[in-house]
Order: C-alpha cells, then structure tokens, then sequence
C-alpha cells in the first residue's frame, strides 16, 4: 500500500496542470491580492487570502488525487490491471485517502510561505497549527467528491466535471469572492456547500475563534454521504462490470 | 516454496458457467473444463466467443451469472488478493507519469511478502525491457507497452498466469520472442492459459488447446487431436436424384446435405470418400473439395454448432477421448513435477 502511494505521489507531482492550477495559480492569486489593506470578517487581507488559497489549493489537490485520472485509468483498462494484483479494496482507497491529504502539502506549504514572508501574517503557533489541522482534516470529503467524480463520469467528462465542480466549490462557497456579496439563492446554495464549512472553519482558526460544530457536522455529513456513493460506484463496477 | 495443500487441485475449474450481459447478450453458455497444474492451455476461438469473458471471470473481474469458478483451489478475488494471479487483459492501459522502472517496481513490491518477487533486472531483461527502463510509459509504442504490460503480469511469480490476446500489438520478430519467454515461465511450473485466435500460436504454444464458440466449449484436446479436425473436407458436387443414405454410408462420411442436385457431403478422410464415390457409377459433375487447415476445422465446428440438428463431422467431438487423453497427460505431468 505504502509502494502505491509514493508511486501514486511521485507520478501526481510530474503532472503540469496539478503543478500549474493547484499550486501555482493560488500562489500567483496570492501574489497579486495578498499586499491590499484593510481588515475583513476580523482578518487582515493577506490573512483571509491565505485561508483562501488554502482551502481552494487544498480541496482541489484532494479531487485530484482520483477525480478525471481515475477516470482514465477505469477506460484504459488500468484499473483492471490493480484490481487483479495484491493491493485489495481497503488498500486502495486507504492509499487514496492519503495520498489525497499528502498532495495538499505542496500548495499549502508554498501559501504559508509566502503569507508569512511577503503578506507579513503574523498568526501565533497554535492558530497556524490549528489551521493547518483544520486544512488536512478538512479534505477527507473532497477526497471522497474525487472519487465520486472519477468512479461516476467517463474519460472525456470527468475533466468537465471536476473544474466545474471546482469552481461551483470555490465561488459559492464564498471562497473567490466574499459569500455575504452574493446573490441570495447563490448563499443558499453556498452554504449547503462543504467549502463553505472548510473556509469558515478555516477562518475561525485563523482568527482565534472557536471551532463551529456545525461547520465540523457539515463536513463530516458529506464525507459520509460521498463515501457511500463512491463505495457504490466501485462495487456496482466491480460486479456488472 | 509452495506448500502441499497449494498445490493440491486444478489449477481452474470452470464448472457450467454462464454469463450473460444486461439479461440479453450471452457471452458463456454453460461452458466448462478444467486445468491442471503446470498445464499451458490456448483458449482458442473466434471475435466474440467468449474467450475474454472467461478470462475476465477466471481473473475475478467479472462474476458469472451462475456456474462455479475457482482457481488455484479458491474463489478468483481470493486468488488475486494472495498474488496467486497475474494476468495481462487485452485492453490494458498504463498510468500516466509512471517511468518503465517505477511501474514494474510497484508491482513487486504489491506482491512482496506473499510470494517471491522476481528480481526487477530479471524481469526487465525477461520482457525485454532493459534499455527502457527510464522511459515514461507515455512514450512507449503500442509492442512496448503491451511487454511493460507482461512484465507486471509476471512480476509477482504468479502460479496461474492469464494471457488474452497478448501478442495483439507486436510484430513478428517481438511475437517469437515473447513466446519464448512464456515458454520459459511455463517451464518453471507456472501455468499458463491464453486466448489467441491465431491457430498457429496455439499449436506451437499450447498442451492443449480449448476450442470455444458462442460461449461454448466446442474441443478440447491436444493440438493434434484438434488439427485432426483439419482432415475434414467438404465435397461439393451435383448429380441427378440423389440418395443421401446411399451417399452417407461412403467411407469417411460424416455428414451430407443435399438440395435438389446439389450435394454436400463432409467427410473426415476425403481420400477414401472419393473413390468410393465415383465407384458408385453415378455421373457426378462439377465436383470441388473445399476444406483444411485448422481454420477452416473451427468453421466446420462453429457450422455445426450453429444448426445443431446437421450430423457431426466424421470425427466427431474428441469431447471424451481427448479428456481422457488429458487426464493421462495431466497426472504424468504431476508425477514429473
């Protein structure tokens, strides 16, 4: 299982459009907005940016780790090819777990490097460890979405879906621009979203406050609800296949 | 080191199966065999007949509608998850962004633990992979990815080794040499069953060939019982008021057809059937002899599976005899091993 994920790992980080859309584009975002003045929702601009590109670096590297590849990989025959060896069900989707919430250190780690440097944000070590706490944790359902995306649409879609779920993830859930200037069936919808719960949960450590529970109810409710349809989505494969 | 209880039983055990696709398209139809230990069986046959499906359940990628599929003596998805298995599907793709290297080392390491990997060099040189052994898989040819594709099938010394079509992308040079190879894994002890329409792999490669059509088991014996088959001819010929009775109880004859003048008769040794004929004294005109190579045995066969009710050819279903000869092949094969 540990062969898998470096080998899963070692062949995402070669991949241009992960390395371009899920680590530099937020950086280069960063770049451009992070020096504005001005205070927003009890942060600091380049504060609130970095929860931002936080969360959108991060729950797009977890889609990633399956999503439009996966997809592929089911099309070209691949899948069948794991599916005779050794590794097993629970093994697989161990190794994607992981490797989900791995690939979102690249991205992260540029942002706080830069926020930290170039955006002058000062947060205490106990914020940015619970940031960062809350970053991880918080891709396990995005991880599940990938899977759901990768085992539901066919090669040629699933690269559709995954951005336009991306996207529809970032805007509504208020994570390009401020979900309270949104028109309010958008909010509606917004709020339903997980990456509305991530950023405000993200938010809140930053700025020093309490953890929401029902943000954490929210983000757990998807994973449970994405994992069983990707659970679905893999036996219905594996059985009628 | 294999244990006494691994070994003990078939190989396969392929016991009625049946499969059929969304409840219409039957791709297996109660067909059955079974494969000893250190046997390389060619699953041979048409586009279509079947011989993927098989493969497919025998592998646990797919599950058969009913009938019993083992394999090394457990269920197929026990096989696989104790790297019992390996096979090379005939559409198989690799990942993207994998070098040569990388892919055929995770596959040893999957298998590591449950059974001896085969060392990577080994493996590279035995799939002729040496001097590609940093190329991303991306940038292999069709012949390239397809030994990539044997490397991992073989990568974990696998007792039962699945091969479909495996030699669909290369040339002739490559093919020689990919045998070679099998035919050097078989001698280790591995069992070996492939698919191939082409006749002549399964007659150079095989102990025994299973000849399969419309999801059934039409043959199975060694090739020279199913190049027997190839001794069948079709006589064509046209003459006044034919007596087929007569005409069937000619030498050789298995089967005849007639349609007004026109007669067709099969016969499984042409040689005797023809002057036997003509010494009927009966004008016989426009007579042509169509028929053999292994081929065209495989039409007679899938001819008469289609319209059951025509006599079989003279040589019948080597069903029985050739079991039996199977059998015999198979416990001296066990004694040798």
């Amino acid at each position: 299982m540990i062969a898998f994920l470096r080998f899963e790992i070692v062949r995402t980080l070669r991949n241009v459009r992960f390395l371009v859309m899920l680590i530099a584009f937020p950086a280069l975002l960063y770049l451009i907005y992070a020096q504005q003045h001005g205070m927003s929702q009890g942060l600091t601009v380049a504060t609130l940016l970095l929860v931002s590109m936080s969360v959108y670096s991060g729950m797009g590297s977890a889609m990633f780790a399956s999503g439009p590849q996966l997809a592929r990989e089911r099309s070209n025959g691949w899948m069948r090819q794991l599916r005779i060896s050794p590794i097993g069900t629970p093994g697989w989707f161990a190794a994607k777990l992981i490797q989900a919430i791995l690939l979102i250190i690249p991205g992260l780690a540029l942002l706080m490097t830069l926020a930290l440097t170039y955006g002058h944000v000062h947060l205490a070590a106990g914020r940015l460890g619970l940031l960062v706490a809350v970053l991880v944790l918080g891709t396990i359902p995005f991880c599940a979405l990938g899977l759901v995306i990768g085992l539901t649409f066919d090669s040629q879609t699933a690269q559709v879906a995954q951005m336009v779920t991306l996207l529809v993830l970032a805007f509504l859930g208020g994570i390009f621009i401020q979900w309270s200037s949104l028109p309010h069936g958008m909010q509606l919808i917004g709020k339903a979203l997980p990456s509305y719960h991530l950023a405000q949960l993200g938010r809140n450590a930053a700025g020093g406050h309490a953890l929401g529970l029902a943000n954490i109810a929210v983000l757990a409710a998807w994973t449970a609800g994405l994992a069983v349809v990707a659970l679905w989505r893999w036996r219905r494969e594996s059985t009628t296949a | 080191m294999r244990t006494a209880s691994a070994d003990a039983g078939p190989a396969v055990v392929f016991r009625d199966v049946v499969k059929v696709y969304n409840g219409r398209v039957t791709a297996l139809d109660h067909a059955s065999f079974e494969i000893a230990r250190g046997e390389t069986v060619a699953l041979l046959g048409p586009n279509g007949a079947g011989k993927s499906t098989a493969i497919d359940t025998m592998l646990g990628l797919r599950t058969p509608t009913s009938g019993q599929v083992r394999v090394v003596g457990m269920s197929p998805a026990d096989a696989a998850a104790a790297g019992k298995i390996g096979g090379m599907m005939q559409t198989g793709g690799l990942p993207e962004g994998a070098k040569v290297s990388e892919l055929i080392g995770l596959f040893r390491q999957l298998y590591r633990g449950r059974r001896s990997a085969r060392d990577q060099a080994d493996l590279l040189e035995l799939a002729g992979l040496t001097e590609l052994a940093d190329r991303r898989v991306e940038q292999l040819s069709g012949g390239q990815a397809q030994r990539v594709r044997f490397a991992l099938a073989l990568a974990g010394r696998p007792e039962l080794l699945f091969l479909d079509e495996p030699t669909a992308a290369l040339d002739v040079e490559a093919r020689r040499g990919f045998w070679q190879s099998v035919q050097a894994i078989a001698a280790q002890g591995t069992t070996v069953l492939f698919a191939t329409h082409y006749l002549d792999e399964a007659d150079a490669n095989a102990s025994r060939i299973i000849v399969v059509s419309h999801g059934r088991v039409l043959a199975d014996g060694t090739p020279a019982q199913i190049k027997a088959y190839t001794s069948v001819r079709t006589i064509r010929f046209s003459t006044p008021a034919p007596d087929t009775s007569v005409l069937l109880g000619l030498p050789g004859v298995g089967g005849v057809t007639a349609d007004g003048d026109a007669v067709t008769i099969r016969s499984g040794d042409a040689d005797a059937t023809l002057p036997a004929l003509y010494a009927l004294a009966r004008p016989v005109r426009g007579l042509e002899v169509g028929g053999g190579g292994l081929e065209e045995a495989l039409l007679a066969l899938t001819h008469d599976d289609d319209h059951s009710s025509a006599h079989p050819p003279a040589l019948a279903h080597p069903d029985r005899s050739s079991r039996l000869s199977r059998s015999s092949d198979a416990s001296q094969m066990t004694k040798a091993g």
